[in-house]
């Protein structure tokens, strides 16, 4: 689904990956970890498009597509999502309204017409049920005067009701107490399948302990320093990141 | 009121501690001003034929001004007519060729001001040029900067030894018709420094002016001038002192900087002036203007002040950015205290594209005090993506002083960005109540957290400067300010 | 100040002067006279004022407006009053500045409710006119500036409203004030009076049909101890006309006043909000002016905390496309006995255009130690991290950017709480932005 090859990414002319290489089959999840400053979030920025990064070398493919070479909002409707660790406040724009455009504008790339104003209605009502939030987020601003969690949900809710091919979670735990964590965990597991892949960007392991990843990947100063199954965040959790940032400095 | 309230009033009420008078024989003019007065100021100078007509000039526009009215500052009218606009200490001959020239009791004043002047004890990597009333007394390590071709001299001798560059630039940044004061100054300035940093050339060490008023009855204007050619940098510090005295006491000096390309001009003002009794009494009236021009591409200006003394100030150190992304900064503490009153900001011009501004801005008001922020930000058509952050803080001590917030926001470019942001307050009982349950004195804790109001500022300063600031707002402060 | 164009108005007074309401009155005879003597020696307010420093009325000065003279009320488009009138509230129309009954629709008032035209009011039981005679002037005085004294000396006809204590109105009150004729001026006082404990909701209207004209309207507010008003202002004159409106309130102790400041029609146009705030009373105020053509918005507000504990809250945005030109003077003032003040203002200004501006100027003036105060502004363009937020959920730029710019200005129009005219307004809100991507059955 996604091939990501030799890709060195640089932050105004300062080079923040050095040249990744990741394979991500249909219906794997994959974790990216590593410290602070590894360049974690700066992969799923590049892989949702976000301006300010410069690719200065390497390619990637996403379902035989050069992935670098489309808009943000058309990565989005070929069914990328990034749920940001950060979700922006939209003042003036309620939840519906934008769950609606997103959704019909995917449709409109599709070649379909129009959701029905009533189909929606139960769509969403029944995706907000299922990650445990009150209807009434739904016509409140977009994540506005929202708490951590309830953020975090929203993302979950649009990634529900948008259900992408590939979902990149950056940091999604963070600023999640233990209640909120299952619950967001709860909605991703929920939209497992064979179709759709993962990509959890996490500095913890205790998100993994909800969401069991297939393969892990260790980030450091920019490189993929170590990979290997769900066994390798235990390992980090136990051990820290040091003697891997050591090793691949040696 | 409380007690720890009773404390912090006793640490703001430190004496003035520069108030004394050096008696000394002195060539005074007689009080008044008229064209004949600057003929002779001209003369004594000897001054270049261009000089003595740019003085006349602005001395005929001045008079067909009038002074300006302030809502904020209050002042009784100045008799421009009772100022004796020239006063010097006696010398031996034209000017002191070596220190032993110079007045014993003048080089015993600075060095009471803690400010040596004689070759052994002088500040160790800053040059300083002293201004007793209306002239330059010395200027340290002339030698060590001609090597790098720096002029810093005082600019009665710029004008002799280098009238062209004082020509080329003296009034183009502020013109002597730009305000009031300005325009007087412009008549009737008697010295200042003059500082010249050549293409591609790191000052080697601080420049330094301190500036004395001494004598009674008189005035003193200064005047500044500092071009930094392409690529150079410098930094630059003045400070002020004045005997306490009875009656007001007029001090309208005019700076100007000019950056031309890749030229970055620090400036720094550590301001203190004598404020009056604490009935009001006396003062200096520091109405100053300070403008600097950010002429070259990725030239920078930056002003840093601390303003404590004078019982009124009006200034507003501004920067026009010119040339394409230049920056402007804006640093200031000003504290007020019994009956002061500061009217001071900046104004931030954008002209240039890219071209960035920082304002941040810390007035503390105790007393009667009252002190007000004034500044303008104007971003004009051509400053595509220009940039400005504007931060004022204003801490209240007392109930019976004021803390005034005027910011002016003019944007005429649409990918221009500015953001400003005000706050005021008290020091609340819950912050010292804090510091006391963990053991500091109320004292200790108002020091703490004045000085960590004032930081964002403070750490603008080059260390000489951050000592001595600390020292003027009365506190202790070990290790809080970096 | 030109005193040539206010001579020009004065010459005239003397004709127009029979027909002004309160003739009979001789304190307010008076009151129109000295304010007339204050007109004509400084004439409309300069730029060189301070408080005019951005707002330059000399097109206003160049003209001369009349007043209209008729007491019958002239034909009106049916439809488009009706796009102004709201149908779930009780309105007071006033035409060319003059009360129309028959447009008017009272039924069902509270009998204790007075609701009527200021010229009935001074002529009214014994009741109602020493009232008038009591607050009218007490909320500002003919002397503030020259639009003041211009309405107050020829005021033609305008409202008053009292509220009795303890009286919660169940109905929105619309004070709808439209201008048919050109080169009119319609120069209306109101005043509104909300007694202790009562509660009342009042939307002001200003609308023209497409013709150069002059409103200038000086409402006087008295909120009494306790009481609850929320003023709404919906301005959208002509694009041809002028406007000059002016809310002055005095609130008493506790006293809760709200105000929704909706400044979008007009060439030339500029609103005082100044309000004096009681102890522990509660002012919010909130504003929205879209600028576009050569319009000219000019927001001015004056909230004066005189007494502890009070708090107040601003937020006004502006939005100025095209060659428009937005300006917001906000001043709070804290006097020296209001210690505990709290007061949070913030100005917002989008810049869609290269030949759009913005002029705003915040003031903190400070004379009490105990306060919490703060003020914001910025300028800018929309937040990028927003747009990329949207791209990130399938929406293209553009529509992005139009959504944002739309959601910059409905978070003010949101905050409307009367149904009817938070449809009306955004409709007008929406007719203003870029369309695309905006799907107004979704809202």
């Amino acid at each position: 689904m996604l091939s990501i090859k030799n890709l060195h990414v640089s932050i105004a002319d300062k080079p923040i990956l050095k040249g990744i290489n990741l394979q991500i089959n249909a219906g794997e999840i994959h974790a990216i970890m590593g410290p602070n400053g590894s360049g974690k979030s700066t992969l799923a920025h590049v892989l949702s498009g976000k301006s300010g990064y410069t690719v200065t070398e390497g390619s990637v493919t996403y379902n035989t597509k050069n992935l670098l070479a489309m808009e943000a909002e058309i990565r989005a409707r070929e069914g990328v999502f990034l749920a940001f660790q950060y979700p922006v406040e939209i003042p003036g724009v309620s939840n519906i309204y934008l769950l609606k455009a997103a959704l019909n504008s995917i449709r409109k790339y599709q070649g379909q017409p129009e959701v029905d104003a009533m189909d929606f209605l139960t769509l969403v009502k029944e995706k907000v049920r299922l990650l445990d939030m009150d209807e009434k987020f739904l016509y409140r601003a977009v994540n506005e005067g929202f708490s951590g969690g309830e953020k975090k949900r929203n993302e979950i809710l649009q990634m529900a009701i948008l259900e992408p091919k590939l979902c990149i979670m950056d940091e999604t735990d963070s600023g999640l107490d233990i209640d909120a964590l299952k619950v967001v965990a709860q909605g991703v597991n929920s939209l497992r399948s064979p179709e759709r892949s993962f990509i959890m960007v996490t500095h913890y392991q205790r998100l993994l302990d909800y969401i069991k990843p297939d393969f892990v990947h260790v980030l450091a100063n920019g490189q993929i320093v170590k990979s290997g199954g769900a066994d390798l965040a235990l390992e980090l959790e136990e051990k820290g990141y040091g003697w891997l940032e050591e090793q691949a400095a040696a | 009121m409380s007690a720890s309230a009773q404390q912090i009033k006793n640490r703001i009420s430190q004496e003035y501690k520069q108030g004394f008078v050096t008696e000394l024989e002195a060539n005074t003019f007689p009080p008044g001003l008229d064209e004949a007065v600057i003929h002779k100021l001209s003369t004594i100078k000897n001054e270049p034929e261009f000089m003595l007509e740019y003085r006349l000039k602005a001395f005929r526009h001045w008079q067909t001004m009038k002074s300006p009215e302030w809502a904020f500052v209050k002042f009784d009218p100045i008799d421009y007519q009772a100022i004796s606009y020239y006063s010097a200490p006696k010398r031996k001959e034209d000017g002191p060729k070596s220190l032993d020239e110079i007045d014993p009791q003048v080089l015993d004043a600075y060095k009471k001001l803690g400010i040596p002047l004689d070759e052994q004890e002088r500040l160790a990597g800053v040059a300083v040029d002293a201004v007793f009333d209306s002239v330059s007394v010395a200027t340290t390590f002339k030698g060590k900067l001609k090597e790098a071709g720096v002029i810093f001299c005082p600019i009665s001798e710029a004008l002799r030894d280098h009238p062209e560059l004082v020509k080329q630039y003296l009034g183009s940044v502020v013109p002597p018709a730009d305000n009031y004061f300005a325009a007087l100054n412009s008549a009737v300035f008697t010295d200042g420094s003059f500082v010249y940093i050549p293409k591609g050339v790191r000052c080697p060490m601080e420049l330094s002016t301190y500036f004395r008023i001494n004598a009674a009855k008189t005035g003193q204007f200064e005047r500044t001038l500092i071009i930094a050619d392409e690529g150079s940098h410098v930094s630059y510090l003045e400070g002020c002192t004045a005997p306490m005295r009875d009656e007001n006491q007029l001090h309208a000096a005019v700076v100007e900087l000019i950056a031309l390309k890749d030229a970055t001009i620090k400036y720094s003002t550590v301001q203190n002036w004598y404020p009056g009794d604490k009935e009001g009494k006396g003062g200096i009236y520091n109405f100053v203007t300070k403008r600097a021009d950010c002429r070259g591409e990725n030239s920078k200006v930056s002003w840093t002040q601390v303003e404590t003394g004078s019982a009124i100030t009006w200034k507003y150190p501004s920067c026009i950015l010119t040339g394409d992304n230049s920056t402007g900064e804006f640093y200031s503490v000003a504290l007020t205290n019994n009956y002061q009153q500061a009217d001071t900001g900046t104004k931030m011009i954008h002209i240039g594209k890219n071209t960035r501004s920082t304002i941040i801005s810390k007035g503390i008001s105790a007393g009667r005090a009252q002190n007000t922020y004034r500044g303008l930000v104007k971003v004009l058509k051509s400053a595509a993506y220009a940039r400005n952050y504007t931060q004022c803080d204003s801490l209240l001590i007392g109930d019976r002083c004021g803390a005034h917030t005027f910011p002016y926001v003019e944007v005429k470019q649409p990918s221009a960005q500015v953001e400003h942001e005000a706050t005021t307050s008290k020091i609340s009982e819950d912050q010292l109540f804090f510091c006391r349950q963990r053991g500091l004195s109320a004292e200790d804790a108002v020091s703490m957290i004045v000085n960590g109001f004032c930081k964002a500022v403070f750490k603008e300063l080059p260390m000489e400067f951050a000592v001595e600031a600390q020292a003027l707002l009365g506190l202790s402060l070990e290790g809080s300010v970096g | 100040m030109n005193t040539a164009t206010a001579s020009r108005y004065t010459a005239e007074y003397q004709t127009l002067a029979p027909t002004l309401p309160g003739q009979t009155l001789p304190w307010l005879k008076q009151l129109r006279c000295r304010a007339l003597e204050k007109f004509s020696a400084h004439g409309f307010p300069s730029p060189r004022e301070e408080e005019w420093r951005y707002t330059n009325v000399s097109a206003i000065e160049k003209k001369l407006f009349s007043p209209s003279l008729s007491l019958t009320t002239p034909p009106v488009d049916k439809v488009w009053l009706k796009g102004c009138q709201l149908e779930d509230a009780w309105s007071v129309v006033l035409v060319n500045g003059r009360f129309s009954a028959e447009l008017s629709v009272l039924d069902g008032l509270p009998e204790a409710v007075s609701l009527m035209s200021m010229a009935d009011a001074l002529t009214a039981s014994p009741a109602i006119a020493p009232l008038v005679e009591k607050y009218l002037g007490q909320a500002v005085n003919y002397s503030e500036h020259g639009f003041i004294a211009f309405n107050t000396a020829w005021f033609t006809d305008g409202l008053l409203l009292h509220v009795p204590a303890g009286q919660v109105l169940a109905k929105p009150v619309q004070l709808l004030h439209v201008v048919t004729q050109a080169e009119t001026m319609a120069t209306t006082r109101t005043i509104i009076i909300v007694g202790e404990m009562a509660e009342a909701k009042v939307i002001e209207t200003f609308a023209g049909v497409d013709n150069s004209y002059l409103t200038a309207a000086v409402t006087e507010v008295f909120i009494d101890q306790n009481a609850d008003l929320t003023l709404y202002k919906m301005q959208s004159e002509s694009e041809k006309a002028y406007h000059f409106g002016g809310t002055y309130v005095k609130q008493g102790k506790d006293a809760r006043f709200t105000h929704h400041n909706f400044a979008l029609g007009g060439l030339l146009a500029r609103s005082d909000i100044l309000t004096d705030m009681d102890q522990a009373s509660e002012c919010e105020l909130n504003g929205l002016y879209l600028g576009v053509k050569r319009q000219h918005i000019d927001s001015h507000t004056r909230i004066n905390h005189l007494k502890p504990h009070a708090i107040s809250r601003e937020i006004y945005k502006g939005v100025l496309d095209d060659r428009a030109r937005g300006v917001f003077q906000g001043r709070v003032i804290v006097a020296e006995d209001a210690q505990k003040t709290d007061s949070q203002m913030n100005n917002r200004n989008l810049l869609l255009s290269d030949n759009a501006e913005a002029d705003t100027k915040p003031q903190l003036e400070i004379y009490a130690d105990d306060v919490k105060c703060g003020h914001g502004v910025t300028v800018g363009q929309l937040d990028e991290s927003s747009v990329f937020y949207l791209q990130s959920r399938c929406i293209d730029e553009e529509t992005a950017r139009n959504m944002l710019t739309f959601a910059f200005a409905n978070e003010m129009v949101d905050k409307i709480r009367i149904k009817s005219l938070h449809d009306k307004v955004l409709e007008q809100v929406l007719l203003r932005f870029p369309q695309e991507g905006i799907e107004k059955s979704w809202l």
